[in-house]
């Protein structure tokens, strides 16, 4: 099936290409499982934890005075938080200019290639099963509306599903209260507590962020939650000691 | 519709197998249908890399920290050997103690990890690590068990070619398939629900669900059972039983309640570790409260309290019980699996030992399941009337091109008398059936049949017929099958036997000087080809004709009653070999169902060692027990003085790992 449109590929090989490429236009931030702004939120705390959990490691081993401490955490949090914000709303515009130029290519292709189209259609639902007469026959129907044809294209070849998908402005606004309310626990955490309070401050955070991403995705409460916390103690515990390793050597 | 619909041949390729694969192994990220088929290995036995990995890096921790320059870099690995080994672990005693389960992984878990807080974070990590391998071992275990449902399942078909009434096919699920239906099942299919042959001669092979590995005939009237494979012409098949009654369906029952009802050890050691762990967490918790009131202790600190009842908890933590019980299962079974006899885990040996009796399938068991021509007869006469020679030749050259196990019988018998063949001409197939064809007899050209005695029956007078009738009956309650051959109107009679296992005198033998055990056969063979192998070996008893369902309830009762060792090899002996106190399978010959379902598999179908592994198995126990008897007073030295504030916690571990170091050396006696 030498054509332009299939790139000398048969007609199955190219829907399965076309639903690749329709999972990763739907894809998101890497670290999320399920995009928007439940996601968003929890992550830009958890993330937010971490941060500011390895910039005490820092305060620690370059001798802070606690008011100092505070103000880098303030300071770091703000930048932090435009970041985050900002980099959520991109990256949700940037997945639905994805989406947007996919969904118009099918449309050129629905009105310029109908016979490949035809194809596709026919190589997806021949693997459904249907074969012979009622294969042809339920190509015909189909074929015969161009907007159910679109949605049958986009679902069944991309692989995409419509109307699941937040506004970018709403992911970023998840992003940006995950992000403020860790960074105002920790800073309290360590206002009331020092050390001692930024480390509960933390480990209420993970939990929390851990217990609603769980609950979102409808994922393993315990396993989510003790998984999370691991990975933050380990990743904060391992850095401490590398950098005690680094003190015992005279490098910092 | 009215259109005929033209359907491809069902392929062999089955997409839902993935699936089903997938559900039975409960969701296993190793058949995840979403990772790319290449990335499903880095999920295979990951609990054990982990713990394995785990092990290495708290050696490495333990190395490092007794130089003060790499002690920082001993605790970072230190860390990583909590996260691989201890978080799996607090996950699922969290999730235990979420459900109210007190168990012995809640004691470990706990013990464990209150370590760091008195200071022995290593004693803790090592702790935590014994447990990871141990329950990665258990867990490789279990998914083995599961696999045996699941080999079971890629068995039998999903769908089926139906006839409908035009005459055309359409696949159809055979779930939505009714009795009465009419299926078509062509050559090299496997049959896919039970059915009457409605149409059609072939030969079908049942080696996958009764271990026979000898084709049978189906013609018109004859029953097939859907896990058979058609070997040769087709089949048109009238629906008798819907796919949840299939024999298959009924096996696959009888494997899981064999299955579920089997782990009485399983429960017996939960229900000891459930009391065990309750126990020692109520009286730590009880001494760390009330030792500062009664002893005048201060709560914190190393005299305190809670120091004392965190040391008692890990000193009672049953580290040795843990391990030194598997370093004596473990050596067994490497010694084992050097003799080629592969077990699944070293609870089997106590299984073993506990048995009074042995039992046997027949074919493919005892015996090879090969045929070798007993003797060769001619009807209505005591002797033959031509030179043996000259008849087996005829035979020989009908079936030397065929790979019909008959066929190879007559050809090594043609070989072994240093027969020729002849030239055959109009050589006539009928699969299942027989063969015909003209070949040179006394000079002259003779037309001759050769094969089932139905085929050759309407070439023969009544009185003929008769005659044939009586000497076949005869000789198949001796055990035999027979083929009949046809030459000019002389009928002469081809008596075929299978052949017993080489060197099973000896073994049979030795286990019968020993006198421990009773030993049986149960066979859904005729009584007379039991009885003939039961006399061969000396066997003490033998129950001949059973279906499945009955040689399970001979299992059942005698596991329950004696304890009850089963040897098979077919998909009829899955069940018996789940449900048995232990079960064996043949390796090579053997199903991969009753492989998956047995707890030893004897890779090269090395009967003739059963004798040494049945005194392993004696010889383990004992060594078990002594084991047990020096890790349980280990934990009693280690934790009264611990508790007594006697010895310092580090004592108190060192006594506690030397118990596990004693039992462990006692256990590498029997890698011999």
């Amino acid at each position: 099936m030498g054509s332009d449109h299939f790139k000398g590929k048969s007609a199955v090989e190219h829907v399965a290409e076309a639903q690749a490429r329709g999972i990763i236009a739907a894809a998101e931030i890497h670290g999320t499982e399920i995009p928007g702004s439940i996601a968003a939120g929890t992550d830009g705390a958890r993330e937010t934890v971490i941060v500011l959990l390895l910039l005490n490691l820092l305060a620690m081993n370059m001798g802070w005075s606690y008011g100092v401490t505070l103000s880098i955490f303030a300071i770091f949090a703000f930048g932090w938080l435009i970041w985050k914000t900002g980099r959520s709303a991109w990256l949700g515009w940037s997945r639905l200019e994805r989406l947007h130029r996919i969904l118009e290519e099918e449309r050129w292709e629905i009105e310029h290639n109908r016979g490949q189209e035809r194809e596709e259609l026919k190589a997806l639902y021949a693997a459904k099963g249907f074969e012979g007469k009622l294969l042809e026959d339920v190509m015909d129907v189909l074929m015969a509306d161009g907007d159910r044809l679109l949605k049958v294209m986009i679902e069944e070849e991309l692989g995409l599903t419509l109307e699941v998908h937040e506004h970018p402005l709403q992911q970023a606004l998840g992003a940006a209260l995950g992000v403020f309310i860790a960074a105002i626990l920790c800073i309290t955490g360590y206002l009331a507590a020092l050390n001692i309070g930024l480390f509960a401050a933390a480990f209420i955070t993970i939990l929390m962020s851990s217990f609603i991403s769980a609950k979102a995705q409808r994922n393993e409460l315990i396993s989510a939650i003790v998984w999370n916390l691991a990975i933050a103690f380990i990743s904060i515990g391992m850095a401490y000691f590398l950098l005690d390793f680094f003190h015992v050597l005279g490098w910092v | 519709m009215s259109e005929t619909i033209t359907l491809a041949r069902p392929s062999n390729l089955k997409p839902s197998l993935i699936f089903e694969e997938f559900f039975g192994l409960g969701q296993e990220a190793s058949v995840s249908p979403f990772l790319i088929p290449d990335s499903r290995r880095w999920a295979a036995n990951l609990t054990l890399k982990a713990s394995i990995f785990a092990a290495g890096l708290l050696v490495l921790s333990f190395t490092l920290s007794f130089f003060p320059l790499t002690a920082p870099i001993s605790f970072l690995f230190l860390i990583l050997v909590y996260f691989l080994a201890g978080i799996p672990a607090l996950i699922e005693s969290i999730e235990d103690l979420a459900s109210f389960d007190i168990n012995i992984d809640i004691l470990m878990t706990l013990a464990a990890f209150s370590s760091v807080l008195i200071g022995s974070s290593m004693e803790g990590a090592l702790l935590l690590v014994l447990f990871a391998l141990s329950g990665s071992i258990e867990d490789s275990v279990t998914a083995r068990a599961k696999g045996s449902i699941n080999s079971l399942h890629k068995l039998s078909p999903t769908k089926a070619s139906v006839i409908d009434e035009s005459g055309n096919l359409i696949d159809r699920s055979v779930k939505d398939i009714s009795i009465g239906t009419i299926i078509l099942v062509r050559a090299g299919e496997v049959v896919p629900l039970d059915g009457e042959v409605i149409a059609g001669i072939s030969s079908v092979n049942l080696v996958h669900l009764t271990g026979e590995s000898l084709p049978v005939m189906k013609k018109t009237g004859d029953e097939v059972a859907a896990g058979a494979l058609n070997t040769e012409g087709s089949l048109t098949l009238k629906v008798i039983r819907t796919s949840a009654d299939s024999t298959l369906s009924r096996i696959i029952q009888l494997v899981t309640q064999a299955q579920e009802a089997r782990p009485q050890l399983q429960r017996w050691f939960d229900k000891f570790s459930r009391a065990y762990a309750l126990t020692i967490i109520g009286l730590s918790a009880f001494f760390a409260l009330t030792f500062s009131y009664f002893l005048g202790l201060p709560f914190l600190g190393f005299e305190g309290s809670v120091y004392r009842a965190v040391a008692f908890l890990i000193a009672a933590s049953p580290c040795a019980l843990i391990i030194a019980l598997p370093i004596a299962y473990l050596s067994a079974v490497s010694a084992c699996a050097r003799q080629g006899i592969l077990l699944k885990g070293g609870v089997v040996l106590d299984a073993l030992a506990q048995c009074k009796t042995i039992a046997f399938d027949k074919t493919g068991t005892l015996t090879t399941g090969q045929l070798t021509c007993a003797e060769v007869k001619e009807i209505g006469k005591a002797t033959l009337s031509e030179p043996e020679k000259d008849v087996v030749a005829v035979a020989y050259a009908l079936e030397r091109n065929a790979v019909h196990p008959i066929a190879r019988a007559v050809t090594d018998y043609a070989k072994a008398k240093n027969v020729e063949s002849k030239e055959v001409q109009d050589f006539k197939s009928i699969p299942g059936y027989g063969i015909e064809a003209t070949i040179e007899w006394k000079g002259k050209q003779a037309y001759v049949f050769m094969g089932h005695p139905d085929y050759i029956k309407d070439k023969l007078t009544n009185q003929e017929n008769e005659l044939l009738q009586t000497e076949v009956e005869a000789l198949q309650q001796e055990g035999s099958l027979i083929a009949v051959l046809l030459i000019d109107k002389k009928l002469f009679l081809f008596a075929f036997q299978d052949t017993l296992r080489p060197q099973l005198s000896d073994t049979f033998d030795k286990l019968r000087a020993l006198g421990k055990w009773k030993l049986l056969m149960l066979t859904g063979d005729h009584a007379a080809s039991a009885q003939r192998i039961a006399e061969l070996l000396g066997l003490d008893e033998y129950y001949a004709n059973l279906r499945p369902e009955n040689k399970l309830d001979h299992v059942t009762r005698l596991s329950q009653t004696e304890g009850l060792v089963m040897v098979g090899d077919g998909i009829n002996d899955a069940p018996a070999l789940a449900r048995a106190t232990a079960g064996i399978c043949m390796g090579k010959v053997g199903s991969g169902t009753a492989i998956d379902a047995a707890d030893v598999v004897l890779l090269h179908d090395n009967l003739e060692k059963l004798d040494w592994l049945m005194l392993k198995a004696v010889q383990t126990q004992a060594i078990v027990k002594q084991n047990l008897f020096i890790a349980i007073g280990a934990i009693i030295i280690a934790s009264v003085p611990a508790l007594a504030g006697l010895v310092p916690l580090w004592l108190a571990v060192v006594m506690h790992e030397g118990g596990t170091v004693l039992v462990g050396l006692n256990a590498l006696r029997l890698l011999k």
